[in-house]
């Protein structure tokens, strides 16, 4: 059952993502990228990442597609599908995708053992400790004692980002 | 706090003093700066007969180990009266001839002693090379703000050829730091000779190669001149006195001073190459002097010729050639300083450094063509007058040490009569044109003032060298003698051994 | 959060509500009175200065070792906090002379100070990220503060562009150290990273490149002479100094405490790159007639001068890059501070003969530009020559001759366009710019005067300073 989820989120984000760059319209290609990240959503809860899981439907789907949508909706789709597409740097794009590939398939086989934050609910268990539901509370211990700062503070970030954008599209200063 | 001390700050305290004085009381400024100098010179008169006994040490900067070490030997002492007899001077000759920016001229010239004084005195490399480089920044202020037309060029030159060569110095000198654990000269010496701290061969060039360019181009050694004719001509007097008089010294003085004591075989090694050098810039200084229709270039390379003597005499690594060569340091001081005093006073009258638009002088001016007459005398090596002991134990050393380096110099010393005695023919002599008749008034009392002292250090040092040559020659034969104990110890070392029977072959 | 926690982070918790009040104050506030919230800003560094100070009477780590007070914290904390204040004290008179004085800035000014602020303190790499973002962002605001300026606009967008760029390195690089090691501790990294880990080594490039960029060292310096030149200059003065010193403070520490098992690795790396600052900066610098981006490309090269100190990889070169920095905030400050107070409005007057005669009508300004300019040069004396000195010293303690030499033969290059400035500053006929530019407000006048002050305390009398860094360059 695990196998055949995993093959059909996989299909999902493969799939979803092939049809993003290659459909000229960009309304369908938006749509498509939400299919793509439907799809990782799902490997998340496959990983037992529950948060992930929801911070990805409701922060990718939820937000910043709604926000791709929009400004699709804004700009002159007319005039953007008539152009060209813009393909020109595919052999830099390849050599990339081949170096990042290298890279997440040197993690694989070297860095497994880094991963700790999915065997959490797996040391958990064999502890004999009530099952976790998830690692929500793995996340949210973490985060409101040892990453308090860090979570605190990136508070200030997205405010500063705020002030600055409010500054910059003000009319008069 | 000592006598020494005293004089090293009080003309900084007077560049300060100065900057805080109203702009528009031209006069006071004037009047301080020359109060300040003169005292400074009045007080550095006790230095003869106490040198021996100044010195102050105490840490200026705990981490890097750096003192605040000052002391005086035989040479830096004349050196440090060169320096306080010239400024008052410096001061008189600018009193009509500086109309602009007073206030800031006078500081940079109090400046310019304080940082002087300082190269002569500093016993620690850091507070030398400190000293070094503040010297630079008046003098470039000097040319750049009341030279002549192609004053920024000329300072702009100035200054990036001694930044260029100082800063391997500076290189070098961590290089020292980081061996040796101490930027005092007297330490590192020490631990030089008694092998405590042991360079290797290679080192030891690379690190005179480093200190000896700074010091060459300062000197300058041909080929590195090409800065100091641009610079000489286009300074104001005062500039080009304090600049040949007095800061082309501290090139020689470098050499002298540090290159060779410290690292004696590379001096060696490299001496019949630099000596070969000295020697094309004698000629070469005194050949292009020649054919110069500019009088303060004329001078200028006369100086070129004049310092490469000076070189010449160091690096012959004789008790006299060594003599000689500080005493020629200040004998150039004195009669190269008195030329650009004397064309100075001409460029007031006539407004021009054209040979060809003076002729005729000496009857308008005659105390003016006498005086000009006893410099050009002097620089040209006249006996009784000063120049002449210093060529002369330069030679005698050149020829100790190799006779056909004493043929070659001797060449310079004739060619400089040539064009001195030349210079002095078309300029005094021959038919007087009109501006000459009306514009060509004689020695004011103030110009006798900046004059005399130089014209009676001519023949003083000229005839009694009695008062110079006692300090200054026990200062070289301690240099002698370090240099050459190194060299005998080291004469195992193969490619020494080569150097000596190579020398004495060349001797006989 | 202990009491100790908040201590150690005071000075950032004191800039983050400043600036929150000066938001809710700023509607309060008429346009005539802005300057009252340029008071409160500059009380407000001057309290977060006390608590640096406060703060570092009681070091160690905070926040579960988020966050280290240590000499090494405190002495970046103060160099950026003093860069902010010497930027309130000159952008005010600047900000109603260009019609833009506003709460908006000295707000963002706080923001991007507590940033970096933040990095100096920073034990963590998440942290440090988001200190370094924080910071960023302001800043990328600040670059584009005056929006009816088309050069201004396009300075910020290069920079917000190319920063964001660098920081997608930054964090990938992190990323990677996160799957090497496991951690995001620095000193926890440091102990596992292994010798010989070849994934190690291009995390360390890819944190590189990011830093890089922050502290414009070549070959990723192209962002900084456009920059430098469009931002409104108190901000080209900021930038320059407050960010550049912050990102070398993490990149000193996340090089030397994380990163110093494979240090073999990354040595050639910063070997070229401050080679290649150095020239690239001052050989571009001979040829600019704008004094904005000539200072901009000489930022370049000083960059240089300080990557061959982190080359040494000594303590010495640690505390050889605090000194330099120090220094060269002071100094790099107040030259800007200078050529703003030049430009007057509209930034008109920014050729480098437009200073032409300044020593004559405003002997004051140009004598303390002077000073910083001989600074820069490396005279004696001055701050940047014991600077300078420090380096060459480290960097020759390691055996990196061929760098020390190449190095202060640049130095001496660069010697010719910092003449240049002294030249038509001092040797040539007040122009038109000169002659009308108004006198010096008292801010300008205390700002200007504290640089030049600093510059020459540092230069004639380092022994405090110097000590102090060599006394925090231990990094654990």
């Amino acid at each position: 059952m695990e196998t055949f989820s995993f093959y059909a989120f996989a299909v999902l984000v493969l799939g979803g993502a092939i049809l993003t760059i290659t459909r000229r319209s960009a309304v369908h290609s938006a749509i498509s990228l939400i299919v793509s990240l439907v799809g990782v959503a799902g490997l998340y809860l496959l990983q037992q990442a529950e948060f992930l899981f929801a911070v990805q439907i409701v922060l990718y789907i939820g937000g910043i597609m709604v926000l791709f949508l929009f400004v699709i909706m804004l700009v002159n789709l007319d005039e953007a599908a008539k152009e060209r597409q813009f393909n020109g740097q595919w052999l830099i794009a390849l050599i990339c995708a081949t170096v990042v590939g290298l890279q997440v398939a040197w993690f694989m086989t070297k860095g497994a053992g880094a991963l700790k934050l999915a065997q959490v609910p797996v040391a958990a268990a064999q502890t004999g400790a009530p099952v976790s539901p998830g690692n929500v509370e793995a996340i949210a211990d973490v985060l409101f004692s040892e990453y308090l700062l860090p979570f605190e503070v990136a508070s200030v970030l997205l405010l500063v980002a705020v002030v600055g954008s409010v500054v910059m599209a003000k009319k008069r200063i | 706090m000592t006598l020494l001390d005293a004089l090293l700050f009080l003309p900084l305290a007077g560049f300060a003093l100065l900057l805080f004085l109203p702009r528009a009381q031209s006069e006071n400024i004037r009047l301080t700066a020359l109060a300040v100098s003169l005292a400074v010179f009045l007080g550095s008169l006790g230095l003869p007969f106490l040198f021996e006994t100044l010195s102050t040490d105490f840490v200026w900067i705990e981490s890097p180990n750096i003192h605040y070490h000052v002391s005086l030997d035989g040479i830096s002492l004349w050196l440090v009266l060169l320096t306080t007899v010239l400024t008052p001077i410096a001061i008189l000759i600018s009193w009509r001839s500086i109309q602009d920016r007073i206030k800031e001229y006078y500081a940079f010239l109090l400046l310019l002693e304080f940082g002087l004084i300082g190269v002569f005195i500093a016993q620690d490399l850091f507070l030398f090379y400190v000293f070094w480089e503040v010297s630079l920044v008046p003098m470039y202020f000097l040319i750049g703000i009341w030279g002549h037309e192609r004053r920024i060029y000329a300072a702009v030159k100035f200054f990036l050829f001694t930044m260029a060569g100082s800063v391997l110095m500076l290189a070098a000198i961590i290089y020292l730091y980081n061996k040796a654990e101490t930027f005092d000269y007297a330490l590192i010496l020490q631990a030089l000779s008694t092998g405590k701290l042991a360079l290797s061969a290679a080192e030891q060039m690379a690190l005179f190669l480093a200190f000896f360019l700074a010091f060459a181009i300062k000197v300058p050694l041909f080929p590195l001149h090409t800065w100091l004719p641009d610079a000489h001509v286009e300074a104001p007097t005062a500039g080009s006195v304090m600049l040949a008089a007095v800061m082309l010294k501290m090139g020689t003085y470098g050499i002298i001073h540090f290159c060779v004591p410290m690292f004696p075989r590379a001096a060696h090694e490299c001496a019949p190459w630099i000596v070969k050098l000295a020697i094309i810039g004698i000629v070469y200084g005194a050949l292009v002097a020649l054919v110069q229709p500019n009088m303060k270039k004329l001078v200028a390379y006369s100086s070129v010729s004049h310092l490469g003597f000076v070189v010449l005499g160091i690096f012959s690594f004789t008790q006299q050639g060594m003599d000689g060569a500080v005493y020629q340091m200040l004998n150039h001081g004195i009669s190269t300083g008195a030329l650009f005093v004397l064309v100075g006073f001409m460029y007031e009258r006539r407004h021009s450094l054209e040979i060809a638009d003076y002729g005729g002088v000496a009857p308008y001016a005659p105390w003016l063509s006498t005086v000009f007459l006893i410099t050009t005398l002097a620089s040209i090596g006249l006996p009784t007058l000063n120049n002449f002991v210093g060529e002369f134990l330069v030679l005698q050393g050149a020829a100790i040490a190799n006779f056909k380096w004493a043929v070659y110099a001797a060449l310079g010393v004739i060619l400089s009569a040539c064009y001195m005695l030349w210079l002095y023919q078309r300029t005094f002599y021959g038919e007087a044109s009109e501006v000459i008749k009306h514009h060509m008034p004689d020695l004011t009392g103030r110009e006798w003032a900046a004059m005399l002292p130089l014209l009676l250090l001519m023949v003083w040092m000229g005839t009694y060298t009695k008062t110079f040559l006692p300090p200054i020659s026990a200062s070289t034969a301690r240099i002698l003698v370090g240099t050459e104990s190194s060299k005998r110890i080291r004469v195992a070392a193969p490619r020494a051994n080569t150097l000596l029977a190579k020398e004495a072959a060349d001797v006989r | 959060m202990s009491v100790d926690d908040a201590i150690r982070f005071l000075p950032e918790l004191i800039l983050i509500l400043a600036a929150t009040l000066i938001m809710v104050c700023d509607p309060l506030t008429s346009t005539h009175r802005k300057s009252t919230l340029a008071v409160l800003a500059f009380v407000a560094l001057l309290a977060a200065l006390a608590a640096t100070a406060y703060s570092s009477t009681d070091p160690g780590k905070a926040f579960f070792g988020m966050i280290v007070v240590d000499g090494f914290a405190t002495f970046f904390r103060a160099i950026v906090i003093v860069v902010g204040l010497l930027t309130v004290l000159s952008s005010n008179r600047f900000l109603e002379r260009e019609g833009a004085n506003s709460g908006e800035f000295y707000a963002l000014l706080l923001f991007s100070i507590s940033g970096q602020s933040m990095m100096a303190a920073s034990n963590e790499l998440i942290i440090l990220f988001i200190g370094l973002e924080i910071s960023s962002i302001a800043s990328y605001v600040m670059a584009g503060f005056l929006r009816d300026d088309s050069r201004a606009n396009e300075s910020a967008l290069k920079y917000f562009l190319l920063g964001s760029f660098a920081s997608a390195f930054l964090l990938y690089g992190i990323a990677l150290v996160y799957g090497v090691t496991g951690a995001t501790n620095l000193s926890d990294i440091g102990s596992r990273m292994q010798p010989d880990s070849l994934l190690g080594g291009v995390a360390a490039a890819l944190m590189f490149v990011g830093f890089g960029f922050k502290i414009s060292g070549a070959p990723f310096q192209m962002w900084a002479p456009d920059v430098y030149q469009g931002a409104p200059t108190p901000v080209t003065a900021f930038l320059s100094a407050g960010p550049k010193a912050a990102a070398f403070a993490v990149f000193v520490r996340v090089f030397t405490v994380a990163f110093g098992n494979i240090g073999d690795r990354w040595e050639p790396l910063i070997w070229i790159s401050a080679l290649l600052s150095m020239t690239i900066g001052n050989f571009a610098a001979l040829g600019q007639t704008n004094v904005k981006r000539m200072l901009a490309y000489s930022s370049i090269a000083h960059a240089g001068y300080v990557l061959v100190a982190i080359t040494a990889r000594s303590e010495s070169g640690v505390a050889a890059v605090m000194f330099y920095l120090g220094a060269y905030a002071l100094m790099n400050v107040g030259a800007f501070t200078v050529v703003g107070h030049i430009s007057r409005k509209g930034e008109r007057y920014l050729r480098v003969e437009d200073l032409s005669g300044l020593g004559v009508r405003q002997p004051l300004t140009a004598a303390m530009f002077s000073i910083f300019l001989l600074s820069f040069i490396g005279v004696p004396l001055t701050a940047g020559f014991f600077g300078k000195f420090y380096i060459f010293k480290a960097a020759l303690q390691s055996d990196l001759i061929w760098l020390t030499v190449l190095g202060l033969l640049n130095s001496a290059v660069a010697a010719y366009y910092y003449l240049r400035v002294l030249v038509v500053m001092y040797m040539q006929e007040p122009g038109e710019a000169v002659n009308e530019v108004e006198p010096l407000s008292p801010a300008l006048r205390l700002s200007l005067i504290c640089s030049a002050a600093g510059t020459l305390i540092l230069g004639i009398f380092p022994s405090g300073a110097l000590h102090f860094a060599v006394k925090s360059a231990v990094l654990k």
